[in-house]
């Protein structure tokens, strides 16, 4: 059963997933290609340093795309047939979820795999002066425990009726409106930068996604 | 008498208007039971209720000896099912779908599934997305005999398909029943196709059903009669009047139900006469019916 299941998420999932492992590949590669030129110069460290940190949004925000295309493509053609083939099954519904988890698992593993290859194959191509240190385990690390937040965070919405869909989306809409409100009466109070903070900031459940994303660092 | 689905004073809600009320239903196991009503009647939802895949309000369904919706996955092991409407993934091809279907149906047979295919004259390597009606009607079958279930549910399977489809598709589905004496359970409002196939019917109206008796009792027990001369109000009758329509000097048509030839006794007695019997088909006794239903005080029917 899990493989068949395995098999209809990598059909509906290969084209995204493709490009995903690409990117995860050769994201690493594009972000030290600079460097040999910039560490050749005067105060060439803190340039480079300064240049990696600009492309370390970059890794949590493909994290969250890959985590999204996969929980996405996971339920999209049960939604289009509202569930019916799935949960006329002979199999109990937390058997159902948990065989689409592990399938979505399983192909996560494969953009995860190439960003470490990636980061791996990078730093070994870049001489790296004293002080300077490559990262391409941890990154790897940190990129694979985002990507898993990411796509158990939208797997959690997208099986769920599109109901869950819209009580999570009007949630959203109603925090924005009524920081549009506040915004309006002059008051000081920031609902969505509280937000924010509960949620990417220590011990919030997003926080992987915040800080400094360093495939080379001091 | 074992019966393969059983359902005791079954309630679903949906919405505001429509509901599902005290459905007793009792199909006997090696039936062909058609499930006969209008659009709207609670067909559908009846069979997503046996199934599990709706929740009842109240009462109790039992398909092939399991609690449903609690031991549903057993009984749907056992089950196959075609859906009203297609459900299967439409990017998938033929032979995936196949391959996928028969992952979780510890009985599939892939010889008899490759035997359909070539029959059916379906092409593997096609998707979904791109079958005709015709032949996404005939992959449906095709799944769900290769299960080799001991109960069919089927739901409007013929619904839009032309009739050399649909006579493909009702062939393989009696052959089948013939081979393994399964219990089919097969909604339509297709009324002149279920009377062909069917040995049992329960009728729907309005979610309620209206009547459940085996196919030949209905079509034997239900008739139009030229009555002349019978008073206005009657007192007790050996059967049941669902219509009775007077025109100006012409004799009265009455529509009965629980008729046998003796009962011509009963006219003599009130001192009217009965001109002519006639038999009605299970579609104009299924009008009657539910024209009877839908003007007889709730309760009755």
């Amino acid at each position: 059963m899990f493989r068949a299941i395995l098999f209809t998420q990598w059909k509906w999932a290969r084209l995204p997933l493709l490009l995903g492992v690409l990117a995860a590949f050769g994201l690493p590669l594009v972000v030290v290609q600079p460097l040999p030129a910039l560490f050749a110069e005067d105060a060439g460290a803190s340039l480079a340093i300064e240049f990696m940190g600009s492309f370390g949004p970059m890794f949590p925000l493909l994290a969250t795309v890959l985590g999204l295309l996969l929980a996405v493509s996971a339920w999209a053609a049960d939604h289009a047939g509202r569930h019916v083939y799935a949960l006329s099954l002979p199999l109990p519904r937390w058997q159902l979820v948990l065989y689409r988890l592990g399938s979505g698992l399983t192909l996560l593993a494969l953009p995860l795999l190439a960003l470490w290859f990636g980061a791996l194959l990078a730093t070994s191509m870049v001489d790296l002066p004293e002080g300077i240190r490559a990262y391409p385990t941890l990154l790897g690390l940190r990129f694979a425990l985002a990507a898993l937040v990411a796509f158990a965070l939208f797997f959690s919405i997208s099986a769920g009726t599109a109901r869950t869909a819209g009580v999570v989306l009007g949630t959203i809409a109603g925090l924005l409106l009524a920081q549009w409100v506040l915004a309006l009466v002059d008051s000081d109070l920031n609902l969505l930068g509280t937000l924010v903070e509960v949620l990417f900031v220590w011990p919030g459940p997003l926080d992987i996604f915040s800080g400094r994303w360093m495939l080379i660092d001091v | 008498m074992s019966l393969a689905i059983e359902t005791r004073e079954l309630r679903y809600r949906a919405g505001k208007t429509f509901e599902l009320r005290d459905l007793n239903l009792r199909v006997p196991q090696g039936a062909i039971y058609g499930y006969l009503g209008p659009n709207g009647s609670g067909k559908t939802t009846t069979i997503r209720l046996l199934l599990g895949l709706l929740r009842p309000l109240s009462g109790a369904i039992t398909v092939l000896g399991q609690a449903i919706p609690r031991e549903a996955p057993r009984a749907l092991a056992r089950t196959g099912y075609v859906p009203e409407r297609p459900h299967l993934y439409p990017s998938l091809t033929v032979d995936e779908s196949l391959r996928y279907h028969a992952a979780f149906y510890p009985d599939w047979d892939q010889r008899w599934a490759d035997e359909l295919v070539a029959r059916f004259g379906l092409l593997r390597t096609l998707p979904l997305s791109r079958l005709s009606k015709g032949e996404t009607g005939k992959l449906l079958l095709l799944q769900a005999l290769a299960q080799t279930p001991e109960l069919l549910v089927l739901d409007e399977p013929t619904d839009g398909l032309d009739p050399v489809v649909r006579r493909e598709v009702l062939t393989a589905l009696l052959d089948y029943v013939a081979q393994r004496d399964a219990t089919v359970f097969i909604s339509s409002h297709l009324v002149h196709e279920l009377e062909r196939i069917c040995d049992w019917v329960g009728i729907m109206d309005r979610g309620r059903l209206v009547a459940e008796m085996p196919m030949q009792s209905f079509k034997n027990g239900i008739k139009r009669l030229r009555v002349r001369g019978a008073p206005a109000l009657l007192g007790d009758t050996p059967f049941v009047v669902l219509a009775r329509h007077y025109v100006e000097g012409q004799a009265e048509t009455w529509i009965v139900r629980g008729w046998q030839a003796p009962m011509t006794q009963y006219f003599e007695g009130i001192g009217a006469g009965v001109q002519e019997v006639i038999d009605l088909d299970l579609e104009e006794g299924f009008v009657e019916l539910l024209s009877t239903a839908r003007t007889a005080p709730r309760g009755e029917g």
